[in-house]
């Protein structure tokens, strides 16, 4: 026998894996979404997160980035 | 453990296509190709077009009526550079330039195409009936210089930019150039009033450079000729003639059918041809439509000045010299506006206007090309380089932010029963090119979804076949 | 057909100030801290010309359109700026007349950035106070501006240019013969100011009939300006050689980048004149004799008077006619023969001492510029008994090298005054000692009381505050309160708080007078050329997966203590010996600093450090071939030279404090000799984890530095680390037994050092204790939280205490 899922593969760095894998833990996005843990750098979630782990992620990205630049004002 | 990746990225915008010649022409049938090569100036594009090696090829089989053994061909070229030939041939072949041929005894051979090699030979030669276009005319009473056409044609390309943006700064244009802007998916129809909006194809399309932008709007609207009742073969035969004509001259419209006339209007609106009135029995060609095959030239000897016209600082500060909606438009694709001075706009890339950009799926390449190319003279004095590299690579960096992840739709295969099982199935996904990801020690593999359906039958005959 | 609809530009505006509010309150300002006091402020001052152009219409891409306000000139290419309604100024400084701009623009505005070809500046109600007190004239000021634009002037900008320069700078308190006198060159001010009853009573009236009185019983006099002191010695013109050699020659400060190559485009005649014109008024004053009125003030009500023409609109100016001053006997004190000042530094000094008599106000010089010559000059200018006050021990011993490198001065001469070194303070010339010596408010030994109480009882010619911006506006109230002299030097690299509440010193010292361009001192060769860096370390998937589940209080730890960040900091350090360079590695954070240190056995200070040990450490730093690398906390960030340095790494820093960075920055920027064929010859990196708080801290750090035209490399990958032998923290294991380490360690480890005396973060620090002399808080971050209720932000507290 063999188990089939759908899904999205997910491939990134070391440390993004460790920020879903923490998404996942403490049910951010409201449940769990990451089927299986594969490696180092991949992940197998359910394909319905995709838009809200999205906005997961950007909100990092801006939590973690600061506007170098003044307006002068 | 080794993976491959395939798949597009989900999340990733589809980037602009502006194809070339070539790419144009291998896309079409081998009768067209035919029809094509019947007129001269389009072989000569061609002939112009070619690799380099091709061009040798050509020339060396110009005269030769009888089929060249590939053997002897390939021999032409250093064994080294095996790759470069086997691309000529490819290229050959692709646009129908030559034709296999056995050769008596059994040999393989290529021939030149009959129809290709009799009309280059009149570009090159002379002979047969005149090809460019019909300059026997009456001096022109108000004659138009090369600097008149060149504004003009400016003008009238601006123009359709300027549709783009949505700037009210200039005139509108017409509803078949609208409809072209639609077809080519540069603009696209509102939603909810049905009024066309600038897609993401049109915001890459007006960072590209005015040639490029004027052979990729041509293409797009070559797709719609035939549905407009013209004959594509006689369109792209004069866009060739005009291709090959002189800057500055007038030519007679005399004897051009109705079809062309009405393509000669289309080019008038777009500033590729001159004509003072619509019946006025002859015509300029701009630069515009010079070269056009190119994509290389460099038209309009717009006031450089003008085209150089932003300063980019460390502090991540654009300023921009211009008062033109259009160029405005354009930073601000990228930009955070500050403020506009008669003569100057002060700007600013910042990480959310730039994310901007790349969410239109504007490239940061094509960013930083925008304003390499556009960067002030006392920019390039300061340079190399001419960009703050520090600039450039923030703006890398901001996109790469945005490539952390790479999704891809998958079926995960997983609790196989025995290795060979595993083995197998996984085998069978690498030879169908469909396995992403796999794993022998945990017995688990993901294939595309697209691969999957292929991949299940094949599962499902083995295992009754094991059974 | 018509326009379409305009692409929707869904720009999330407005989205990053939200951000910065709600931010994590623990890290986002330096020094916050609320002045109740709202008065003492001119209602001038109050007015901010940003909010003009509140009302201007913005074009159809979102820029505020000035369009309609201004006319652009035919000639708009031979003129170098551009005004917009709000203030803001725009200059090329590829221009022709680049330099007849700057010079205007520094002297009426503030810069805001000054990178390479565009440098952008703003009035402000300060920035035109200080214009108005070095001379300049409210018609001169939009005349000139006038001619320099590209484009008609925004007639707001000429409103608010006369209402800020109208009243301005026309009285001045004068100090002479040891009498105070309210003096001015308009005798409608002065009546308009003796018609208020409270001036009346603070009028000092003397029954002797003199004839120089007219009906009002003005004193009037013709001022014979005295001619502008000469700086150096003597005898030698203007020196045009940078000290540090190597650096091409260059004109007494008019060699601006541009001039070299003026392909002649033709200067408008009427900016050259006019430029003269104001050139001429700034320094050959000399000639001219100036009619000036003025009355007696009785000297116990200064501060009222002071007090009340700041609420009549005419703040006064302090000005010390030392050369007239014979009750203070005068020091014997000169500058070297030897001794040579840089263009800027005597350019900043005849802004001081323009009209021959001394203006108090700040200089702002990079670090590693030479302020402390420009101080030490200073003092050698009035020859009276000068203060100098510092904010450490170490660098108290610094300055007293500073004058007996440039000056005649000797041992006895310079008296230092610090909880570890007490002279004699009787007799002495020269008087250095720290801020929180003279501030703090518990019981001094018996010798230390009849130090300060000596301080206090003398009549100082000269005041210089060193590093002026790093103490608070308290604190500087109750020195200024203390101690009376008669003129104030105020020093600093950096005219920059988190709080922006420099305005407050402006008045409380004087107009800002001098301003240095950073990237054209690095240009000329006065400053290193730093190369900055800012290198990203990934953070390994242990310690991001602590960093996402911990408290804010221990992210700091995890982020700082990342295996991959020390081993960059490795790497680095290897590098930068083997090249042969001295490099800091500074680090906020104790258990990193000390972790680091130990282990890649370093030499290091923080706050526990005893000052013998300090210097023990410096010293070595210098001269010693195998010590090349030291270990610092933040109490390196001010209080000590460390000339020998041209690398620096920081591991850890304080939230995203600018002026840190600057200053840090300022510890590698004194020129190096015999570097200039290389293009970079000092080193700048912040090291920084990957996507952390971290990455946020390093930015918001960088904006005054990038305002002043560094550019940060962003470093992804260190090239050759890989390669590196024996690299520490490279297994798994390594990495592992760290992480516990980290995780074990106590919370006050995990945050930055804390000063002794400096009190938990969020509270009110009392300024200066006992514990505090031991010299373990020279440099102190104030950190205060901003108060809920804001509505007292833009009171300023202006000459408040300003003398008792």
């Amino acid at each position: 026998m063999v188990n089939v899922m759908k899904g999205i593969l997910v491939e990134c760095d070391e440390a993004m894996k460790q920020f879903l894998l923490h998404l996942d833990d403490t049910f951010a996005l409201g449940r769990k979404f990451i089927i299986q843990d594969l490696d180092e750098k991949h992940l197998f979630i359910s394909a319905d997160i995709l838009d809200i782990l999205q906005t997961k992620v950007d909100d990092l990205m801006d939590q973690i980035s600061f506007p170098l630049t003044e307006k002068g004002l | 453990m080794s993976t491959t990746i395939s798949g597009k990225n989900l999340l990733q915008p589809m980037g602009l296509q502006c194809k070339d010649l070539y790419e144009y022409l291998k896309m079409r049938s081998p009768e067209m190709l035919n029809k094509l090569y019947n007129n001269p100036p389009i072989c000569l594009a061609v002939y112009r077009e070619l690799p380099e090696i091709a061009r040798h090829y050509v020339m060396r089989l110009l005269f030769v009526e009888q089929p060249v053994p590939q053997a002897v061909i390939a021999s032409w070229c250093s064994k080294l550079h095996v790759d470069v030939h086997l691309k000529v041939v490819q290229v050959m072949n692709e646009l129908n330039i030559w034709k296999e041929a056995s050769i008596p005894g059994g040999l393989p051979g290529w021939i030149l195409n009959a129809t290709f090699r009799k009309n280059l030979k009149i570009v090159l030669l002379g002979g047969g009936t005149s090809w460019t276009m019909s300059n026997q005319l009456e001096t022109d009473s108000k004659p138009r210089d090369v600097a008149f056409l060149d504004s003009y044609a400016l003008e009238r390309w601006e123009c359709v930019l300027h549709y783009m943006v949505g700037s009210q700064q200039q005139e509108g244009i017409s509803a078949d150039a609208v409809r072209i802007l639609l077809h080519a998916g540069l603009m696209k129809r509102d939603e909810e009033d049905g009024s066309p909006v600038i897609t993401q194809a049109g915001f890459q399309f007006l960072l590209l450079d005015t040639a490029a932008q004027v052979w990729y709007f041509i293409l797009q609207y070559l797709d719609t000729v035939e549905a407009r009742g013209l004959d594509l073969v006689e369109c792209l035969t004069f866009l060739f003639q005009l291709n090959f004509s002189t800057l500055g001259k007038d030519y007679s419209t005399q004897g051009m059918m109705s079809g062309l006339l009405t393509f000669l209007q289309h080019l008038r609106e777009f500033g590729l041809v001159y004509q003072r009135k619509r019946k006025a029995g002859r015509f300029y060609p701009t630069r515009l439509a010079l070269n056009i095959a190119t994509g290389q030239n460099k038209p309009l000897s717009r006031d450089l000045e003008k085209e150089r016209y932003i300063v980019v600082e460390t502090n991540y500060r654009v300023y921009a010299y211009t008062n033109s909606n259009l160029q405005v438009a354009l930073i601000g694709l990228f930009c955070e506006l500050l403020y506009r001075f008669p003569n100057l706009v002060v700007a600013i890339l910042t990480r959310d206007s730039v994310r901007q950009a790349l969410k239109s799926g504007i490239t940061a390449s094509q960013i930083v090309g925008y304003l390499n190319q556009h960067a002030h003279n006392k920019m390039i004095e300061a340079g190399p380089p001419t960009l703050p590299p520090t600039i450039v690579d923030q703006i890398k960096l901001w996109e790469n932010e945005r490539n952390r992840f790479i999704f891809s739709e998958g079926v995960l295969y997983s609790q196989f029963h025995s290795q060979t099982d595993f083995e197998v199935l996984r085998d069978h996904a690498v030879s169908l090119g469909v396995l992403i990801w796999q794993s022998e020690r945990k017995r688990t593999m993901v294939v595309t979804k697209a691969g999957h359906d292929d991949v299940k039958k094949f599962w499902k005959r083995y295992s009754k076949g094991a059974n | 057909m018509g326009p379409p609809k305009r692409f929707k530009k869904d720009t999330d505006r407005g989205k990053w100030k939200k951000r910065k509010e709600d931010h994590d309150p623990d890290y986002v300002n330096d020094e916050d801290y609320n002045e109740n006091d709202a008065e003492g402020i001119p209602d001038a001052a109050k007015n901010d010309v940003e909010k003009q152009d509140e009302g201007a219409l913005e074009d159809e891409f979102g820029a505020k359109d000035y369009r309609s306000q201004m006319i652009l000139k035919t000639d708009n290419i031979s003129r170098p700026l551009w005004v917009a309604p709000n203030g803001h100024i725009f200059l090329e400084s590829f221009s022709p007349v680049y330099k007849h701009a700057h010079d205007f623009l520094i002297a009426i505005s503030e810069p805001v950035c000054r990178p390479e070809h565009l440098h952008e500046y703003k009035l402000t109600a300060y920035s035109l106070y200080a214009a108005v007190s070095v001379g300049l004239q409210t018609h001169d000021i939009i005349e000139y501006l006038k001619r320099l634009s590209k484009t008609s002037i925004p007639d707001g900008i000429i409103e608010f240019i006369k209402l800020c320069t109208l009243s301005y700078g026309k009285v001045k308190l004068v100090l002479k013969h040891n009498k105070y006198f309210i003096e001015s060159p308009f005798p409608e001010v002065l009546q308009k100011l003796l018609k208020d009853p409270v001036i009346q009573n603070c009028r000092l009236r003397k029954n002797i009939e003199d004839e120089t009185k007219d009906k009002d019983g003005l004193i009037t006099s013709v001022l014979n300006k005295n001619k502008a002191p000469q700086f150096g010695a003597k005898s030698l013109p203007i020196v045009n050689q940078p000290a540090s050699g190597g650096a091409p020659t260059v004109s007494n400060d008019s060699a601006t980048p541009n001039q070299t190559n003026i392909e002649e485009i033709a200067i408008p005649e009427d900016i050259t004149t006019f430029y003269d014109k104001i050139d001429k008024e700034d320094e050959d004053e000399e000639e001219q004799q100036l009619k000036t009125v003025s009355f007696e003030v009785n000297q116990e009500k200064i501060e009222v008077i002071q007090k009340r023409c700041i609420e009549l609109e005419h703040p006064l100016l302090a000005e010390y006619d030392f050369r007239n001053d014979s009750v203070n006997p005068d020091i014997n004190i000169d500058l070297k023969p030897s001794t040579v000042l840089r263009p800027y530094q005597e350019k900043s000094l005849r802004k001081m001492f323009g009209n021959g008599r001394a203006r108090s106000g700040v200089i702002v010089l990079p670090c590693g510029a030479g302020k402390s010559l420009v101080g030490v000059t200073a003092c050698c200018t009035v020859r009276k008994r000068a203060l100098v006050l510092c904010n450490s021990g170490v660098s108290v011993e610094q300055w007293k090298q500073q004058f007996k490198m440039w000056s005649t001065a000797d041992d006895s001469m310079i008296c230092r005054f610090t909880s570890e070194a007490k002279d004699k303070p009787m007799g002495c010339g020269i008087l250095v000692t720290t801020y929180s010596m003279i501030t703090h408010t518990q019981k001094r030994s018996w010798e230390a009381e009849q130090t300060m109480r000596w301080l206090q009882d003398q009549e100082w010619g000269i005041m210089v505050l060193d590093e002026v911006h790093t103490i608070p506006a308290k604190m500087f109230r109750r020195v200024l309160t203390l101690v009376q002299s008669h003129c104030k030097l105020g020093l600093t690299a950096t005219l920059l708080r988190e709080d922006d509440k420099i305005a407050d010193l402006n008045f409380l010292i004087g107009p800002k007078l001098y301003e240095a361009n950073w990237l054209e001192l690095q240009k000329r060769g006065f400053i290193a050329r730093v190369q900055c860096a800012e290198v990203w370390c990934p953070m390994t998937p242990e310690f991001y997966r602590e960093y996402l589940g911990c408290k804010m209080t221990r992210k700091l730890l995890l982020y700082v203590m990342n295996p991959n960040k020390f081993r960059a900091c490795q790497y680095l350090i290897r590098y930068h010996e083997r090249r042969g360079d001295k490099t800091i590695v500074f680090s906020d954070n104790v258990f990193a600093l000390k972790h680091y240190a130990i282990k890649m056995n370093k030499p290091y200070i923080y706050g526990p450090t005893s000052q013998s040990e300090r210097i023990q450490i410096l010293q070595n730093f210098k001269y010693n071939m195998k010590v090349n690398t030291i270990f610092v906390s933040k109490v390196a960030d001010t209080s000590f030279d460390l000339p020998e340095a041209n690398v620096l790494i920081q591991i850890s820093s304080h939230g995203g404090s600018r002026r840190q960075e600057a200053q840090r920055l300022g510890r590698i920027l004194r020129a190096k000799k015999g570097a200039i064929a290389e293009e970079y010859n000092a080193f700048f990196y912040t090291l920084v984890s990957q996507d952390t708080m971290e990455m946020n801290y390093s930015r918001r750090r960088q904006r005054f530095l990038v305002n002043q035209g560094y550019a940060y490399k962003v470093i992804t990958k260190l090239a050759g680390m890989s390669d590196e032998p024996d690299m520490m923290y490279k297994t798994r294991d390594e990495q592992g037994q760290l992480l516990q380490q980290v995780l074990s360690a106590n919370d006050t480890d995990a945050d930055e050092e804390k000063i002794p005396g400096e009190g938990p973060r969020p509270m009110i620090r009392k300024a200066g204790n006992m514990a505090s002399l031991s010299g373990a808080d020279d440099a102190v971050y104030y950190e205060y939280k901003k108060s809920a209720a804001s509505s007292t932000a833009n009171k300023h507290p202006l000459f408040k205490k300003f003398r008792t």
